[in-house]
């Protein structure tokens, strides 16, 4: 969460007075310059029949217009900082999910649902790991009831070699 | 109108078999469900749902899907009366006065004038989609490929001017959107198209993906940031049936909202949103005593929750008739019918009648179980307010890649989520708001394909789309609708709506 002064606007030091509109440009005419290469090979064709290359390198003319236009707004007028980044939030979240893509099919729904929802449980100073862990099975179960059971889903469930293979 | 009351009949035939009614319940259980509870939305919630609908009938699909949707209009009012959060946005309104109502000790009244105000608005939005069906669809014959994509630019213009904050950064994001629908095969001349040689992106991003990284994955990190302090009303309910008085006060303002609502939820480009600001502010303008709105007027509920509910249903008009998502959730459904192999389009009600009156006829029913189900079920939604958002977001995220995972059954699916929902993350940080994105991906392929068609048609002449009268007519209409947003008059206005 970022501190109410950060979030703020306050007079700024520097030439840059509005950073979130600053960077955001800059990011975005990085992107734009991505676009003009990715799509350099692609044949624009003509009004009367246009190639595959046309809409999106009119697409990302536009696109780095407005990233100029973000990049100038930046510079001309006072506005809003750049947010701060939480560190822990999006780590764990993004590792539960990670950690499901590597797991769901070598151990199935049954080991890698919980593995993913404790991983990602941490991902809030509030989470207790007790609660949590029992909560993960709880919920494990009634997906495999719904998913499994219910849906009839092609979902692997419970992979451990030479003992399950559901 | 004798034949509108044969289609609507026949809709009736589909939706009354006991598959479609439990869907239909599903569907409304699920969308109260995510309603109520903050940091769940309908689009993350469809998004999740849609593969596990494949296996379905394609109309009970759409009946679910849709179910969710209006379902959370109901749920929505209800966070926002007893825990003074909008469970949904477009309850912003109700949480005004429906809040001071609860903490008056009228939670009930206000909870069931909102059911009683959605249900009307609900009942007249369901015919009134069946009237204007019809005749829309004949329009949309004399629409070629040049009105078409007219009208889709229309379509992205309105999104602009209704997104909440900066226009630049909605116009990013929805030129974001239509950038990301053109990698892939080109569907003209099969070339490659950014593909960077990875054979899976040959068919392009694909939709359920984005959906879900966007607004699954990245809403959780979202609200990770932002703690959130639930004040749950204490203390009795009270009679959820509104007295006499209160009821008649009511009459006036559900009429005004139903038909506010009704007629922008029409409009492209989510005009569903305006629909509780329009009606807060006519009840308010129109009130003989303005002072009592913020303070628990029961107007103030009424209104905007019939609006609310009257323009999701409407919102559906652009989508079954023209083909055209006018919002997120509409873009959503786009998906889902693709997948069950129906184009969206006015050729939706000529080949597959028992689809479209089924699903219009299905929204009636929703809505008469909304309103038996929910009023006696109030306590268990406010016990579920209770579950903590830590035991909330784990949960939501097995959800988000058991539901990826099961639509192609690859593994590749579920990083991609996590990879959008950092994307997402990154969007909202540099402060855009994703919606507007998901618009721009479903209607771009549309659009460049029939921009491609009508240049070929004149030979390149990029003129015909000021020539033709329809195509101009829609084309004036945007930009009118620009410079009035540029000039902010409309964007202050709204802010208006908050801060008064």
């Amino acid at each position: 969460m970022s501190s109410p002064e950060a979030s703020s606007t306050r007079t700024p030091s520097g030439p840059i007075r509005g950073p979130q509109s600053f960077y955001a440009g800059l990011v975005l005419l990085a992107f734009t310059l991505f676009v003009f290469w990715a799509s350099k090979d692609l044949p624009g064709g003509t009004m009367k029949s246009m190639g595959p290359g046309m809409m999106p390198r009119i697409l990302a003319t536009g696109l780095g217009l407005c990233a100029l236009a973000l990049i100038i707004a930046g510079l001309r007028s006072v506005g809003a900082q750049l947010e701060r980044w939480s560190i822990r939030g999006p780590v764990f979240v993004l590792a539960g999910v990670i950690l499901f893509a590597f797991t769901i099919r070598s151990v199935g729904l049954a080991l890698a649902g919980p593995l993913a929802m404790i991983v990602s449980g941490f991902a809030s100073p509030e989470t207790k790991t007790k609660e949590i862990v029992i909560f993960s099975l709880v919920m494990t179960a009634a997906c495999v009831g719904l998913f499994w059971y219910a849906l009839k889903l092609p979902i692997p469930i419970l992979r451990i070699p030479g003992l399950f293979n559901i | 109108m004798t034949e509108m009351f044969s289609n609507l009949a026949l809709g009736f035939g589909v939706v009354f078999t006991w598959q479609n009614l439990l869907l239909c319940f599903i569907g409304c259980m699920v969308g109260t469900l995510v309603g109520v509870l903050p940091g769940v939305g309908p689009i993350a919630t469809i998004a999740m749902l849609m593969p596990l609908t494949f296996k379905f009938e394609p109309v009970g699909a759409l009946i679910m899907l849709a179910g969710i949707y209006y379902g959370a209009q109901y749920g929505g009012s209800t966070t926002a009366i007893l825990v003074n959060i909008p469970g949904e946005a477009t309850s912003v309104v109700t949480v005004l006065d429906g809040h001071q109502m609860a903490k008056q000790g009228r939670a009930g009244a206000a909870l069931g004038i909102a059911a009683i105000g959605s249900f009307f608005a609900g009942s007249v939005a369901t015919l009134f989609i069946a009237a204007l069906a019809l005749p829309l669809t004949k329009l949309a014959l004399f629409f070629g490929p040049t009105e078409y994509f007219s009208l889709m630019l229309m379509g992205l213009v309105f999104a602009l001017v209704l997104a909440s904050g900066s226009i630049l950064r909605a116009v990013v994001m929805i030129l974001l959107g239509v950038l990301l629908s053109t990698v892939g095969t080109d569907g003209e001349t099969g070339h490659d198209r950014m593909t960077f040689g990875i054979t899976s992106l040959s068919d392009g991003f694909d939709f359920a993906v984005l959906a879900m990284g966007l607004f699954g994955i990245a809403e959780v990190m979202r609200n990770l940031d932002n703690v959130e302090t639930r004040d749950v009303v204490k203390g009795s309910i009270g009679n959820l049936l509104p007295t006499a008085a209160e009821m008649k006060a009511s009459f006036a303002p559900i009429l005004r909202g139903t038909f506010l609502g009704s007629i922008l939820g029409i409009l492209p480009g989510n005009g569903a949103v305006l629909g509780p600001f329009a009606s807060y502010s006519v009840e308010k303008r129109m009130a003989k005593d303005p002072s009592r709105f913020g303070k628990g007027a029961i107007e103030g509920v009424a209104g905007p929750e019939a609006a609310n509910n009257a323009g999701a249903q409407t919102s559906f008009i652009p989508l079954l008739t023209l083909g055209i998502p006018p919002n997120a959730v509409m873009a959503l459904m786009v998906g889902a019918m693709t997948i069950h192999g129906i184009i969206p389009g006015p050729t939706v009600m000529t080949k597959n009648p028992k689809l479209f009156w089924g699903m219009i006829a299905s929204m009636w029913i929703g809505n008469l179980m909304l309103l038996i189900i929910n009023l006696p079920l109030v306590g268990m939604w406010v016990r579920l307010l209770k579950v903590p958002y830590r035991l909330m977001f784990p949960a939501i995220l097995m959800f988000c890649c058991i539901g990826i995972y099961s639509v192609n059954n690859q593994y590749q699916d579920v990083l991609a989520i996590a990879l959008f929902g950092l994307v997402g993350y990154g969007f909202i940080k540099f402060g855009f708001e994703p919606a507007p994105l998901l618009l721009g991906f479903v209607l771009g392929k549309l659009m460049e394909e029939k921009l491609r068609q009508a240049l070929t048609l004149s030979r390149g002449d990029l003129s015909v789309f000021v020539t033709h009268p329809i195509s101009l007519v829609l084309l004036l209409i945007a930009a009118a609708l620009l410079t009035m947003a540029l000039s902010s008059g409309m964007a202050k206005k709204r802010e208006e709506v908050f801060t008064e």
